[in-house]
């Protein structure tokens, strides 16, 4: 179980960040404080244009925060790394390579030994079931298997820290479920430190420990809500879960404080 | 007319090809009505390009004259590329070097390859040289405008990866922007070896000791048309091959570029 005052893994303290000059240009996050305990998968939900994807690409490192900082460790974040993984809802994968040589990049970008890359993508590729699209380019797959290449990619990288952004987003109905669900199952397996970016209440219920709404633009942390961690029900299907009474409770607890913020626009 | 598969339009082609050189035959037959001074006879043409294989015309056999207009093109098609793709490369990645460049690229742009052709023969007269670089001047423009589009128009998404997965600036450069740039760039290759090619025929029309423009304005002038006639289909056909070339080096070396979706 977690320890309250453990230092977190990941900590956005204070973040502010204008589009354009301070005070004229574009407000989109307004001091929000998030932060992920090592183990956690935390999932930041809003309305759409909250600011919440500027949080995480400040969070990665891709941009920098007008105010306030990234620790990871209780330390200075520094730049993009290895030590942060990012799954994109675009998948971003390179479209010169193959499944292989993408999930393989990142490791050779950081000098991993050769047998260890080799063992790595190897283990990827078996667990997200991409073996027989070993050779296959990114083009030739469906959005659904291009997804789990980049999952692939980012957890190739054994970091310290997952960050998704609305990485089921771009995925047909069927396909995100299924995701969802391996999810679930490899962070309830791995144990991995995750902050995950998505506007689906459901989905952050099902995958995540602690829910944390954002309000309308400029971003501000509307609230945080606990959820029930290592419970049964959330480790099957997510059909089975969303009719738990704990799943209900909270899926209508963390809807409503969305709907305001979506009438109130 | 669309749903007309792949193989049936090679026969199609083929088919039309023939009716074409028929045509060709038909007008030009002894006592047609195209004398052969003006366009001589598929045969004719076929018999002069024969002695021309063996036998020296102005200077040296068919195949000497082919050698010195493709030696000449590829060079500076070379050429245009050795200086296009690092510049139009970096005006793409560093902005300050678009500012240094462009304004005057802007300039030459609009000026025809052809009209560069007098002030190149004040400067290094009417051998190879001058002609190497007035074909290096038609192929710079498309290698350059190219490689800067294509650097220019991979998606920073990519480069935001290429960071989170601990690339260096350069390792992004190299492996990530070049590399999805190629396709892009390949094409950039083949319109400069296109532009390369007929500016190079147009140069030698007007300064030339050798090479297939020089024959044909030769023959021209003594009213071969024979000769003149095998001299403007070498010209095509090589054309034709130079383009194949190029569609063949991006099945090489930018296959995932051709793939398709398997569902």
């Amino acid at each position: 179980m977690l320890e309250p005052s453990a230092t977190p893994k990941l900590e956005l303290r204070n973040i502010t960040k204008w589009y354009g000059p301070e005070g004229t240009g574009v407000l989109a996050v307004d001091d929000c404080s998030v932060s992920v305990q090592k183990g956690e998968f935390v999932c930041v939900v809003g309305p759409s244009g909250c600011g919440k994807s500027t949080l995480m690409t400040v969070g990665a490192g891709l941009e920098e925060a007008t105010h306030g900082e990234i620790l990871i460790d209780g330390k200075p974040a520094g730049k993009p790394g290895p030590r942060r993984s990012v799954v994109f809802q675009k998948f971003a994968l390179f479209p010169s390579e193959t499944v292989a040589q993408n999930i393989k990049f990142g490791l050779q970008m950081t000098n991993v030994p050769r047998d260890e890359q080799e063992r790595r993508v190897q283990q990827q590729l078996e667990i997200m079931g991409l073996t027989q699209f070993r050779d296959s380019y990114p083009s030739q797959l469906s959005g659904g298997m291009q997804q789990r290449v980049a999952i692939a990619r980012a957890l190739a990288m054994q970091p310290e820290i997952l960050l998704m952004d609305e990485p089921f987003g771009a995925l047909d109905a069927q396909t995100r479920t299924i995701l969802q669900e391996e999810v679930q199952r490899l962070s309830h397996q791995m144990h991995y430190t995750v902050l995950f970016i998505t506007h689906s209440v459901e989905e952050a219920v099902y995958l995540s420990d602690r829910v944390i709404v954002m309000s309308r633009r400029p971003g501000r942390i509307k609230k945080e809500i606990q959820l029930p961690r290592d419970v049964a029900w959330k480790r099957g299907d997510i059909e089975q879960a969303a009719e738990h009474p704990e799943f209900i409770e909270a899926r209508r607890e963390i809807w409503a404080l969305v709907r305001e913020e979506i009438m109130a626009a | 007319m669309r749903r007309i598969a792949n193989g049936n339009l090679v026969l199609v082609s083929a088919a039309a090809c023939v009716v074409w050189i028929a045509v060709w035959a038909w007008i030009t037959r002894s006592g047609g009505p195209v004398s052969s001074l003006f366009l001589p006879s598929p045969g004719d043409v076929v018999e002069r390009f024969g002695r021309m294989w063996v036998k020296p015309y102005i200077g040296s056999t068919l195949l000497g004259h082919v050698f010195s207009s493709l030696s000449i093109v590829l060079a500076g098609w070379a050429l245009g590329g050795i200086v296009g793709v690092p510049l139009g490369v970096a005006m793409a990645w560093w902005p300050r070097v678009k500012w240094l460049v462009f304004p005057i690229f802007q300039l030459i742009r609009p000026v025809p390859p052809l009209a560069w052709i007098p002030l190149t023969l004040v400067w290094m007269g009417i051998g190879e040289p001058a002609r190497i670089f007035v074909v290096f001047i038609a192929a710079l423009v498309p290698w350059l405008m190219n490689s800067m589009q294509a650097v220019g128009s991979v998606d920073p998404l990519l480069i935001d990866a290429g960071r989170t997965l601990g690339a260096s600036d350069g390792k992004i450069l190299t492996r990530i922007v070049c590399r999805t740039a190629l396709p892009t760039l390949i094409a950039g290759a083949r319109i400069a070896l296109g532009n390369a090619w007929t500016t190079l025929v147009a140069a030698e029309l007007l300064a030339a000791t050798a090479g297939l423009g020089y024959v044909a304005l030769n023959a021209s002038r003594m009213l071969d048309t024979d000769v003149l006639v095998v001299a403007m289909l070498l010209i095509g056909l090589l054309g034709v091959l130079l383009s194949l070339l190029m569609k063949l080096a991006t099945h090489v070396l930018a296959p995932w570029s051709l793939s398709q979706q398997k569902g």
